[in-house]
């Protein structure tokens, strides 16, 4: 029976198309830059799909803006005319691509977006596009919200490092209940208690925007300062919280590292505590917290609504809740379209940095 | 290299002379049901140059003497008292029970080395090999990083590694080539002492052979010191000089390993010998030990094998017999035997000495 088995036929391997040998090929070849293009290609088509699902979904909201704006214009005017009127609603439809069915709107808006580089014109401050609208609030929240990021992620690794080094002396216990009680307390709740405590009774910082209205904006000593002292409360409201959650982060990934027989072997090496801790401990655990830091950086876009609000901050979620309120499609479109960007670059960059971080990361095959 | 070349020699020519004396050391755990004994009373010297073997079954402290050698014991175990005198090369003596902590640093590795048990886990997974033996040099000594990356590929070299392994991770090695690495490390800095826990354990039977032979030419080569701690009998048989049975906690009976196999003195050694099956010779039942180890909460009285022991006598559940030498025709050192069946008839006067 073999023999018949092997006199039979040769199976032939359906041949593939040349270009799909050459891709394989490449992949072969140089496993790095087809890794990288692959993912990047992927990151594109990501963005593109968010954007149309966030496109379709903020049409379907029932009302139409224009429709109440108009609405707006001409009870303050007072001056009816259906013929005007109609006109009108006419030519601000053209301005804000309403005009046509959905798929003539969103082939208008893609166009717009992708080949000229405009979100289209803003409700909030009609006729300024709102790509300006954003602009304008984009410095405060990434100057609040990333440099609290930051503080908070360094110095909550530090410090959960530590507390879970020492894990065994009664400080190190102590500040790990307290972390944990605090990682559970929303941060608006902190921010309520130091403007109570900080600003109406010992009325030391101010509670409420960005600058003193008395400065004008540039690189004077004055504005600085005071756009620093406007800063302290919503950011240490934050980093509070953030600091807490971090340090317990971070003990929890430490502390089953320490029973690892490489730290014991690094501790026979006769090295130091501080080098072990460093090197050895929380370079092996600390890549969840590496990616953490980068998701949180990337979506500090979106602004922090809560934050913003509470203290009047000009940042872009204080932008956001406004726009809602006012329907203005452009300027959601644009900040959740930064937000979805933010997150999905900072994704990217994690995803090509991750081999770097640790040697046992491989994507390609 | 001329420096090395020195302490080569300088090694070679200080074999025979003592290097750790351990005096009733006992490392003690905490447990929910009590003190765990699991190191209590050991006696040991070791010489410079030789490969001394620690046998004895699972249980019986092992591996927490060793890691107590180097004082890296670990809570909830705890070393509840005897001294470690470390005979340095300048002859000095230093107690490595009372030395600071940052001095104790210094010991670590220059003087005694490590083969944990677990090496498959050893290494740290996200450095480089030749970074891992930077590191440890450099706490060490002074040479500079182009020195450290020339020396690497050699000392890789005499384990019998390539020298491309320097730049590779851990996890891109296999678990003899991992357990090498680490004794190359220890004969970077050419240290006095290595300790071995289990080198072998978790070791396909090919690799080991590697390791009992890369083991075998650091002494042979460097004129290192080994303490080689294993329950396998054939890797003793293979490479100590002298072995040392520890049974419940402490040592029972210390001698050549010659001396060991053919001629045990203990009831517990002859038992353990006993229980080897063999390749030739007549066919026999293997004797075996009757019963269990005891619990290290709760050891029995006076001697600790009494319950177990087939020549059992008045005294044994009494007193602790203590470790003392013996007469004996045959063998090179007079081998420490603790049991009353020779100290009542043979003991010599002198005491313990640790086999001097």
């Amino acid at each position: 029976m073999a023999e018949i088995v092997s006199q039979g036929p040769p199976v032939s391997q359906p041949s593939e198309p040349r270009l799909v040998s050459a891709y394989r090929a490449f992949t072969v070849n140089h496993p790095l830059v087809a890794y990288a293009a692959r993912r990047f290609g992927i990151y594109l088509f990501t963005l593109w799909g968010s954007i149309t699902i966030t496109f379709f979904f903020f049409r379907l909201i029932p009302g139409n803006p224009i429709d109440a704006y108009i609405q707006n214009l001409q009870t303050a005017q007072q001056n009816y005319s259906v013929h005007a009127s109609q006109a009108t609603v006419q030519y601000y439809k053209q301005v804000f691509g309403l005009n046509g069915n959905l798929f003539e709107q969103y082939y208008h808006y893609m166009y717009q977006l992708f080949v000229q580089h405009n979100l289209g014109p803003s409700l909030l401050n009609y006729p300024t596009p709102s790509q300006f609208v954003i602009a304008r609030a984009l410095p405060w929240t990434i100057g609040l919200l990333g440099t609290a990021t930051v503080i908070m992620w360094v110095l909550g690794v530090v410090l959960g490092a530590l507390i879970g080094w020492k894990r065994d002396k009664a400080v190190s216990e102590f500040w790990t209940y307290v972390t944990i009680a605090l990682s559970h307390i929303p941060y608006y709740f902190v921010a309520l208690i130091l403007v109570f405590l900080l600003s109406y009774r010992l009325n030391l910082l101010p509670s409420s925007a960005a600058y003193d209205p008395g400065y004008s904006i540039g690189l004077s000593m004055g504005f600085i300062k005071s756009v620093l002292q406007h800063a302290i409360l919503p950011a240490i409201s934050i980093i509070i919280i953030g600091v807490a959650s971090w340090m317990v982060g971070t003990r929890m990934l430490l502390v089953p590292m320490l029973g690892e027989d490489f730290l014991t072997f690094a501790e026979a090496k006769g090295l130091k505590p501080r080098h072990i801790l460093t090197r050895y401990a929380m370079r092996n655990c600390w890549l969840p917290q590496v990616i953490g830091l980068g998701i949180s950086l990337g979506s500090i876009f979106n602004g922090n609504i809560i934050v913003e609000q509470l203290f009047n901050y000009p940042g872009v979620g204080n932008l956001f809740v406004q726009a809602i309120g006012q329907l203005d499609y452009n300027t959601i479109m644009g900040i959740v379209e930064l937000a979805i960007f933010g997150v999905l670059t900072a994704n990217l960059i994690l995803d090509l940095l991750m081999p770097a971080l640790d040697p046992r990361v491989k994507y390609w095959k | 290299m001329a420096v090395r070349q020195q302490a080569l020699e300088d090694n070679k020519s200080a074999a025979g002379t003592p290097l750790l004396d351990v005096r009733d050391l006992r490392v003690y755990y905490n447990t929910v049901s009590g003190v765990s004994r699991a190191v209590d009373g050991v006696d040991l010297s070791v010489r410079r140059g030789e490969i001394l073997g620690i046998a004895g079954e699972s249980g019986s402290g092992k591996s927490t003497l060793t890691t107590a050698l180097l004082r890296l014991t670990k809570p909830p175990g705890f070393i509840a008292g005897g001294s470690i005198i470390f005979h340095s090369r300048d002859g000095e003596l230093v107690d490595l029970m009372k030395v600071s902590e940052a001095q104790m640093r210094s010991y670590r590795w220059r003087n005694l080395s490590y083969l944990p048990q677990g090496s498959m886990n050893s290494l740290n997974p996200v450095m480089r090999i030749s970074d891992q033996f930077e590191d440890v040099i450099r706490a060490h000594s002074d040479r500079s990083t182009q020195e450290i990356r020339d020396i690497v590929p050699e000392l890789l070299r005499q384990v019998g590694l390539e020298p491309h392994v320097a730049k590779m991770y851990p996890h891109e090695l296999s678990g003899g080539m991992k357990q090498r690495v680490i004794i190359a490390m220890a004969v970077a800095l050419n240290s006095d002492l290595v300790v071995a826990d289990e080198p072998t354990t978790a070791l396909d039977v090919h690799i080991q052979r590697v390791v009992i032979q890369t083991l075998g030419a650091l002494r042979d080569n460097f004129g290192m010191t080994v303490i080689l701690v294993t329950h396998d009998m054939a890797v003793h048989a293979e490479l100590a000089d002298r072995v040392a049975v520890m049974y419940a906690g402490s040592i029972v009976e210390v001698g050549d390993v010659r001396q060991i196999f053919k001629d045990p003195k203990h009831p517990y050694t002859k038992g353990l010998i006993g229980s080897i099956p063999r390749i030739g010779g007549e066919r026999r039942r293997l004797s075996g030990i009757q019963g269990n180890t005891p619990s290290p909460t709760n050891w029995p009285s006076g001697c600790r094998f009494h319950p177990r022991c087939p020549y059992v006598m008045d005294v044994c559940p009494r007193e602790v017999p203590r470790l003392l030498p013996i007469r004996d025709g045959q063998a090179r050192q007079k081998p420490l035997v603790a049991c009353h069946l020779y100290t009542e008839v043979q003991a010599e006067s002198g005491g313990r000495d640790g086999g001097q």
